[in-house]
């Protein structure tokens, strides 16, 4: 993955979106460890505290869990938690921008479900 | 022990004879950080490096490194490590002879590493320092600087000379010494954008005194850029402070604080919300006109 230096998203929240991502697709397993902040910052050459920052958004939010000494490890069922989590906000924040977007250049209803049926065949 | 300042600066001031370069200039810097020196030419960086390296002495107020005042102090100098355009090595001594003498002079030194880096960036080892081209200088001074792992390192423009890629190199080089070992590290330059991704906090210096302190994902999420519709604009901004305004036939846009706007009531409102960079924050809060170069023109 690349991060966006130029964007609305700090940098520290894409990082911790991108082990979100890996969790959810199996990539990082429950009660599995998660890379340190060095290894993030080697990884994605970006200075060890902002993806400390990103890891500590995780801990607080009950994604991850810490072990004294051994480092970070993915907390039992935070799959499901993401899952929901992003259902609830992200994918219905997406959805209503793209509904706001199409009635701004006229689309109607039908024209936007048949592009998005097009997308997800070709995808 | 991270979180205790290490370097603190209290109301200084510089001159220079009549000149005025740094003025009631207060800052801390706590150990462990990598920090950006950022500001404009003659904004006073080097100065303000030289005078945390104990080259020079402040004209009032007061500095203190490890809590002891670096000007002519050995403690502090050997443990400092200032890398800059003008350092100087015995001209008889080739680069590897420069090493060699280092790995006497500081207890970390990183011989195998040195050497690893000046293959890396193809200067021969049997080259006397004043024979290298200026890019080559700067790697050289650089690799010098980083292998010292010295607890506090100040550099002051380290990239100055050397091309593209190699700039590149350097900053990653910088980037996986300070995870490897970590510690302070000030890096001044006024190309933000290149480097931002290593650092932690920027500190920006303006008319010799600091203009801003603050974390890099503070500093990103800091401003945003509105545009769109000019006559809504200018009445949802009517009580802001205004960083920047740019207006031409097709469109309008100014540069506002990122916490006095609701970006969702924005998006409704058919108002584009981007992001400003940490690069354009500095160059916001240091230019002086609002419309920049276009507003010379006019």
């Amino acid at each position: 993955m690349n991060l966006k230096q130029e964007s609305n998203t700090p940098i520290y929240i894409q990082i911790a979106e991108w082990i979100e991502n890996e969790i959810i697709a199996d990539q990082l397993l429950e009660n599995g460890k998660v890379f340190s902040q060095y290894q993030l910052a080697e990884m994605f050459n970006i200075n060890p505290a902002t993806a400390g920052k990103g890891l500590a958004i995780l801990l607080e939010n009950g994604i991850l869990y810490k072990k004294r000494g051994l480092g970070m490890f993915v907390q039992e069922g935070s799959k499901e938690l993401i899952l929901s989590k992003r259902h609830n906000e992200k994918l219905s924040n997406l959805a209503k921008e793209i509904v706001e977007e199409a009635k701004r250049l006229f689309v109607s209803d039908s024209e936007l479900i048949e592009l998005i049926k097009k997308i997800q065949r070709e995808g | 022990m991270i979180g205790v300042p290490e370097i603190i600066c209290h109301q200084v001031e510089k001159r220079y004879r009549n000149k005025r370069v740094l003025h009631s200039l207060t800052c801390s810097i706590n150990k462990g950080k990598l920090s950006g020196l950022i500001g404009r030419n003659g904004a006073g960086k080097s100065t303000l490096l030289k005078l945390l390296a104990g080259h020079l002495k402040p004209t009032n107020g007061e500095i203190t490194v490890f809590g002891e005042c670096p000007f002519n102090n050995l403690k502090t100098a050997s443990n400092i490590m200032f890398v800059e355009e003008g350092m100087t090595f015995p001209p008889l001594f080739t680069v590897l002879d420069i090493f060699k003498m280092a790995k006497d002079f500081y207890p970390n030194w990183q011989h195998e590493l040195a050497k690893r880096l000046l293959d890396y960036a193809n200067i021969p080892t049997n080259a006397f320092h004043h024979n290298l081209s200026k890019g080559q200088k700067s790697t050289f001074n650089l690799i010098y600087g980083l292998a010292s792992r010295c607890t506090i390192s100040l550099l002051d423009e380290p990239m100055n000379g050397m091309d593209e890629s190699i700039r590149t190199d350097m900053y990653r080089a910088i980037l996986k010494e300070y995870i490897a070992y970590p510690r302070t590290i000030i890096i001044s330059s006024h190309h933000l954008n290149e480097m931002e991704h290593l650092l932690e906090e920027i500190i920006l210096i303006d008319n010799g005194q600091i203009k801003l302190h603050a974390s890099l994902d503070d500093v990103q999420q800091m401003l945003v850029r509105l545009r769109g519709d000019i006559n809504l604009i200018r009445k949802l901004t009517s009580d802001m402070e205004v960083f920047f305004e740019k207006e031409d036939l097709f469109h309008y846009e100014v540069v506002v604080e990122r916490n006095k706007i609701d970006e969702k009531l924005l998006q409704t409102m058919n108002i584009l919300v981007q992001p400003v960079t940490a690069s354009e924050v500095c160059k916001f809060m240091t230019s002086k006109g609002k419309g920049g170069i276009d507003d010379v023109f006019k």
